[in-house]
């Protein structure tokens, strides 16, 4: 009946669904190689990679990056020994504490980040002051503070993960290494260790995305040490530069990269275990013929084409010059603006005449009002002549250089900074 | 020794059994249960300078509750309308985002679970590559389109269908397409992965009988897929009402969020108790809040988180 209708409504739903979740970062990365000085799509104005180079050079980015990947680094280790505590406490607890006890370490997921990080921040300091020692001692210092908070949650995703294959162990294999005379801390190391080793890469990849990307709690800890994201929020909420949309871009790219990879990585896996199954036995023997990399492996497919095209990008980013399209559109600016002031002008004078007209009329008992300024800079001298920036300033001409030759004697007109659209 | 705990170290040894325990301990104890009492604690407690803590003014008092609901003492108003309305603001809208989120989320989700091919795999690393972007590179993103010379405002202005730029920032309407677009993934998974497990047979069999496909829906996929719909909603419900990010970047100037009014104390007030407080009736209003609905909906606690 209205089988088609249906098909149709739920690819047009799923193309709009990918939109709004795609869309902003195709946008977002796009406004990282544009020249204009706000990140915006339209009007585009020069394929530029200054922004790039504005980024690598900014030291709060770079120190941001490094308090990250520290506090990062601290925290997969901490909560993936404490998830991996709490996985093993969980399958073998009392049963009527069971409830109770996997109630509090799920809990932490659910309290906002913001209760994490003031109660990490308020109790710390309390047992800090306790102990008698300074505002500079090592409890107060800011990363251990974002660890401490952060591990807080990020133990409980590395719990879940964790628990999840720790329930597919047979607990035999570790009994019958104790049986064999093996330690507790050897069966341990060489039974169960090697068998959740996936888990635990899965689990340490997630708590240090989580860390990376974590902001509610580490607002309220990082003291000292800003991380990568608060930096980045600093920047943001005050005045916002194409330079952030490179460094987004650079995640996006990497991201994909990443996640491109894995998949081909597992359907090549998959493709391997598949042809092994269906191989014969002279071909098990040992001329067992694999598919390639890339037969019938679209994610490896998309994974070459995406590296031949950052590669391209690269290149071209080395070669290119936009010295001139960015001269080109300074130029057009400084065409229009002067066009805006010519047309101001000419408003002003009629207006002025009108009022002349006016005056004439009312019988002239007042002398001349005002001297006909015949010089060739007509009012753009007077104060209010400036005005016509304003209405324009939504527009947002920010050029981060300033205008080279200024000699049309319009004075301060063209300073950038007369100009600046500020969002 | 309890024989719990006597059994515990049988099975993992002293030193194994210390150390799981040890870990263990610390978590729960240290990080989680001390904390939240400790920030309980200090929101009963005024606002002291450093050395008079621990003194005789330190005693406990409601006087940061009491600010919340009655405002600063000889205050021009009775209520403290301006910290309320904010309050309740952010409950309501994170209760629109849920409900925004729910909707949109749950065909993708049943869509996902139900059809089987190769490009579901794609689907899904689609999902997850913006989960794995920052938070606060998500709302910048956002913020480009939004802005006043942003991409929608482009796009509507050269269609003709306004002719002055829209203020979606001043409107909140950027702020909620934030917050929704935050939490997509969080609201999908948990539908997905009991969706996935549904039997294709109780379709095919109600679909057999003669129900429209919105009944199969409201009898068949929803009332299994409930522990996944509470789960995706109350993680959702709790991140929109504890979200900081999105309201500071996306957020209307003249409109705040709770936790914009929690940062404020601490960082620009400098007020840490009053603060705590803030936190507290946040965390508790928000749990009472998902217990209520869960009761409303006869869904156990039991089936979240898993």
């Amino acid at each position: 009946m209205n089988n088609s209708f249906l098909r149709i409504s739920i690819w047009v739903y799923l193309a709009i669904f990918f939109l709004y979740l795609l869309g902003p970062l195709v946008i977002m990365s796009i406004t990282a190689f544009n020249s204009s000085g706000f990140p915006r799509m339209s009007p585009w104005e020069c394929l530029t990679f200054q922004w790039f180079g504005e980024l690598f050079q900014d030291q709060r980015i770079l120190n941001g990056i490094k308090n990250s990947l520290i506090i990062g680094l601290g925290t997969v280790v901490l909560s993936v020994a404490m998830g991996l505590a709490g996985a093993l406490m969980l399958t073998q607890i009392w049963p009527k504490l069971r409830a109770t006890y996997y109630t509090i370490i799920i809990a932490p997921i659910l309290i906002p980040g913001v209760v994490l990080g003031i109660s990490t921040l308020v109790f710390w300091d309390r047992i800090n002051r306790m102990l008698g020692l300074g505002a500079d001692s090592f409890l107060s210092n800011g990363i251990f503070l974002t660890v401490i908070g952060q591990s807080t949650f990020i133990a409980s995703y590395c719990m879940l993960v964790l628990v999840a294959r720790l329930q597919r162990y047979d607990v035999a294999l570790t009994e019958a290494a104790l049986d064999l005379g093996a330690s507790h801390a050897q069966a341990f190391r060489k039974i169960l260790l090697p068998f959740m080793r996936p888990a635990i890469a899965s689990a340490a990849v997630l708590a240090f995305l989580a860390s990376f990307e974590n902001y509610n709690t580490t607002t309220f800890t990082f003291g000292e040490y800003p991380t990568l994201t608060i930096e980045l929020a600093q920047k943001v909420r005050y005045g916002i530069t194409p330079a952030i949309s490179a460094l987004a871009f650079i995640i996006v790219a990497l991201t994909v990269f990443f996640a491109l990879m894995n998949e081909a990585k597992l359907k090549r896996q998959e493709l391997v275990a598949v042809a092994r199954k269906n191989a014969t036995v002279e071909e098990l023997a040992g001329k067992i013929k694999l598919p390639s990399f890339f037969a019938g492996n679209m994610a490896a497919v998309l994974l070459v084409v995406f590296a031949v095209a950052t590669i391209t990008v690269v290149g071209t980013a080395a070669t290119y010059n936009p010295g001139q399209c960015i001269a080109d559109i300074r130029e057009q600016k400084q065409l229009e603006a002067e066009q805006r002031i010519q047309e101001l002008r000419k408003q002003r004078e009629e207006r002025r005449k009108q009022r002349e007209a006016e005056e004439a009329e009312q019988g002239g008992a007042q002398t001349a009002p005002k001297p006909s300024n015949n010089s060739g800079f007509g009012n753009v001298f007077a104060p209010n002549s400036l005005d016509g920036s304003e209405t324009e300033g939504e527009d947002g001409v920010s050029e981060p250089e300033s205008a080279p030759s200024n000699n049309s004697g319009f004075g301060g007109v063209f300073d950038p900074n007369s100009l600046q659209g500020d969002e | 020794m309890p024989q719990f705990l006597k059994e515990f170290f049988n099975r993992n040894g002293t030193g194994m059994g210390l150390a799981i325990l040890g870990l263990v301990l610390f978590w729960t104890i240290g990080l989680i249960i001390l904390p939240q009492l400790s920030m309980l604690d200090f929101s009963f407690r005024p606002n002291l300078p450093p050395p008079e803590i621990g003194g005789p003014k330190d005693v406990y008092t409601l006087e940061n509750y009491k600010y919340l609901i009655y405002g600063p003492e000889g205050g021009s108003q009775d209520y403290n309308t301006v910290d309320l309305r904010v309050f309740f603001r952010t409950l309501v809208a994170a209760v629109c985002v849920t409900i925004f989120n729910l909707i949109i989320c749950y065909p993708i989700a049943y869509y996902l679970g139900q059809s089987e091919g190769s490009h579901i795999r794609i689907f899904a690393i689609m999902l997850i590559i913006p989960y794995w972007i920052n938070e606060i590179l998500r709302a910048f993103a956002l913020r480009i389109i939004f802005g006043e010379t942003g991409v929608l405002n482009t796009l509507f202005l050269g269609l003709g269908v306004w002719d002055t730029p829209f203020d979606f920032i001043r409107n909140d309407i950027a702020l909620y397409a934030g917050l929704g677009y935050a939490y997509i993934l969080l609201m999908i998974f948990p539908m997905y992965n009991v969706i996935e497990s549904l039997d294709k047979n109780q379709i095919e069999a109600a679909r057999d009988l003669g129900a429209p496909w919105w009944r199969i829906h409201w009898r068949v996929v929803i009332p299994y897929a409930k522990p996944g719909i509470s789960s995706g909603c109350t993680m959702v419900f709790m991140l929109s009402a504890g979200a900081l990010a999105a309201p500071q970047i996306l957020g209307g100037p003249s409109s705040l969020w709770f936790t914009q009014l929690i940062y404020q104390q601490f960082n620009d007030n400098n007020d840490w108790p009053q603060g705590a407080a803030y936190a507290i009736v946040l965390l508790v209003t928000c749990i009472l809040f998902v217990l209520a609905v869960m009761r409303l909906f006869k869904v156990n606690m039991g089936d979240i988180g898993k």
